[in-house]
């Protein structure tokens, strides 16, 4: 577990600090390519403590949301291909309990990842803005502490997403292949196929989980220079508002809750 | 759904049934006893349902009909699993974890004391690893860990699947000996096996069971059915005749290597020789003989030359 946050926090910062500001200062200048010195400066003024949120935030899009699955695979998955499923369902607690505290440690997991991922972060933006004389005044705390919320909610539904797989499946392999898949590519996929469609399409996809997560990512801004390439699913202008999209990614995460209960009470451990 | 349990049995089921989705039925109508302080031997052949059974009274399996009540409660209730201890099929630890701490987890899971992982550890004699991981135990050292485990409640039923799957002959006989220790006292030790020899050894009663069904069910002595002559004689038709007109055809049986056993009392011996003799028959050999736990559980199984 520790590794896969720990993998995730060194790619995270690596990724959205090192690599962007490497690039734009080092970058050359290619009008021909859309590669202006206007937008270079605003890439690198991206990595600056005032653009934190935004940049902390376009993590939790499709590298965080896949580690965070992996870490709900795991925590569930491994249980079976341990088989100590069977030997903590034949202690005392009851198999509610057991599985009620492996989510609430993966609740607590996701929690250190996200407290984890801020804290690089604003110690990489901090550093960065220090190279370059910038200012290091970080966005007002209340936003900050909305934006750590609004991580825990996305990544949370990722991991419960994760660990219901691996509930259903009983497996881990099997579990990370196709949530990976969904978040990645169907999703995704399947609704820009459609899109042709017309406006129904949309008001379908607005229900779907991949699509709320960017549209909670969005809410908090989009890193400038960079588009809105932090989630394949955030599009130019958001199809719903962060209320709605918080709304529905509670209702997916409870819904995950339940169905990973039903199971766990009621299917035979063979 | 279990139902009022004799005050002698710790174990009890009726009509006890386990359909699968795919129309297999594992175990069909099962009727088990266990006395409170035996030490219960259920046998059968790989694939008889003595796993699902296990499960099924531990409540990791759901019953699709029929009752049971194991230690006072619905099987796999808090009731009933406060005084169970198991170790289904192999045991199964978290593998990065140390012995001690896997046990240290599990105490946590129970409500046990930590204080009783040390003295544990020296019953099962597992102490001087304890710290090294699970992952680095060999298959015997994991089984006696299990049962280090299945005893962390200090239950009144202790329940073990196959527990000397694995093993080399001198880690069953260690085994053997364990459970032995274990089974003294008051606590019951239901253990399944296909082993008849590791059964005949430990074991104060058995039940035998095959295709999922109960087929027999009683003491060792019981199941073999009581003493034998063991008589060698030639020519063996003319014995046979004889044999059959002494002890009646149902209580002569041929064995494998020509043989006859005879289900009569053993004091006729003398007289049951002196017919043959006088028929002109030669006798070779008349001694008391037993039919083994194997010859009855071939009976009983249908099973051939081995298990």
């Amino acid at each position: 577990m520790w590794v896969v946050i720990g993998i995730l926090v060194v790619l995270g910062v690596g990724l959205t600090y090192i690599v962007v500001y490497l690039v734009a200062t080092h970058a050359p200048v290619a009008p021909r390519r859309g590669i202006t010195a206007a937008q270079l400066a605003t890439l690198r003024a991206s990595v600056y403590p005032a653009a934190y949120v935004k940049r902390a935030m376009s993590q939790m899009g499709n590298v965080g949301g896949a580690f965070a699955l992996i870490l709900g695979v795991l925590m569930q998955g491994s249980e079976f291909g341990w088989q100590t499923v069977k030997t903590t369902y034949v202690q005392l607690p009851g198999r509610l309990a057991v599985l009620g505290g492996r989510l609430i440690t993966l609740g607590l997991l996701v929690l250190i990842m996200v407290l984890a991922l801020f804290a690089v972060d604003a110690a990489a933006s901090y550093s960065l803005g220090q190279i370059d004389g910038s200012s290091s005044a970080f966005p007002a705390p209340d936003e900050m502490a909305r934006a750590a919320g609004a991580a825990w909610l996305i990544l949370a539904f990722w991991a419960a997403f994760g660990f219901g797989l691996a509930t259903v499946f009983r497996q881990s392999a099997l579990a990370i292949g196709l949530g990976l898949a969904y978040g990645l590519v169907l999703e995704v996929l399947v609704f820009a196929l459609l899109s042709g469609l017309g406006d129904s399409v949309k008001q379908v996809h607005v229900w779907f989980p991949v699509a709320n997560t960017g549209y909670l990512i969005q809410s908090f801004g989009t890193v400038a220079a960079e588009g809105a390439s932090g989630s394949g699913a955030i599009a130019a202008t958001p199809d719903a508002d962060a209320t709605h999209a918080m709304l529905v990614l509670c209702a997916y995460l409870i819904g995950l809750v339940v169905i990973s209960g039903a199971l766990a009470r009621r299917r035979d451990v063979s | 759904m279990s139902f009022g349990l004799s005050a002698a049995n710790v174990v009890e089921t009726r009509g006890l049934t386990k359909r699968f989705g795919s129309g297999v039925v594992a175990v069909r109508n099962l009727d088990l006893n266990v006395h409170r302080g035996e030490v219960y031997g259920f046998l059968g052949p790989n694939g008889a349902g003595k796993t699902t059974t296990l499960r099924m009274l531990v409540g990791l399996v759901a019953p699709t009909s029929g009752l049971a009540t194991v230690a006072g409660g619905h099987p796999g209730s808090r009731t009933s699993l406060a005084r169970i201890g198991a170790m289904i099929e192999a045991p199964a630890f978290w593998p990065y974890l140390s012995g001690r701490d896997n046990l240290r987890l599990l105490a946590r899971y129970c409500g046990a004391p930590e204080s009783r992982i040390g003295p544990l550890l020296e019953e099962v004699e597992l102490a001087q690893r304890a710290k090294d991981k699970f992952s680095t135990y060999s298959t015997g050292m994991k089984q006696r860990l299990g049962v280090a485990g299945a005893l962390l409640k200090e239950p009144d039923l202790l329940i073990l699947d196959e527990p000397t799957n694995g093993l080399d002959p001198q880690g069953m006989a260690d085994f053997r000996q364990l459970i032995k220790r274990l089974g003294h006292g008051d606590r019951t030790v239901l253990l399944s096996s296909h082993l008849l020899n590791e059964v005949e050894q430990i074991c104060t009663r058995v039940g035998v069971i095959s295709k999922g069904t109960l087929v027999a069910e009683g003491t060792i002595d019981e199941l073999r059915g009581g003493a034998q002559l063991f008589v060698r004689a030639t020519p063996v038709d003319a014995a046979r005749r004889e044999l059959e007109s002494e002890a009646g055809a149902d209580n002569v049986s041929v064995q494998a290597d020509g043989a006859f056993g005879v289900k009569v009392d053993l004091g006729r011996a003398a007289a049951i020789n002196r017919r043959l003799v006088v028929a002109g028959i030669d006798v070779s050999e008349v001694r008391p003989g037993e039919r083994s736990l194997e010859d009855v559980f071939m009976e009983l199984t249908g099973t051939q030359g081995g298990l």
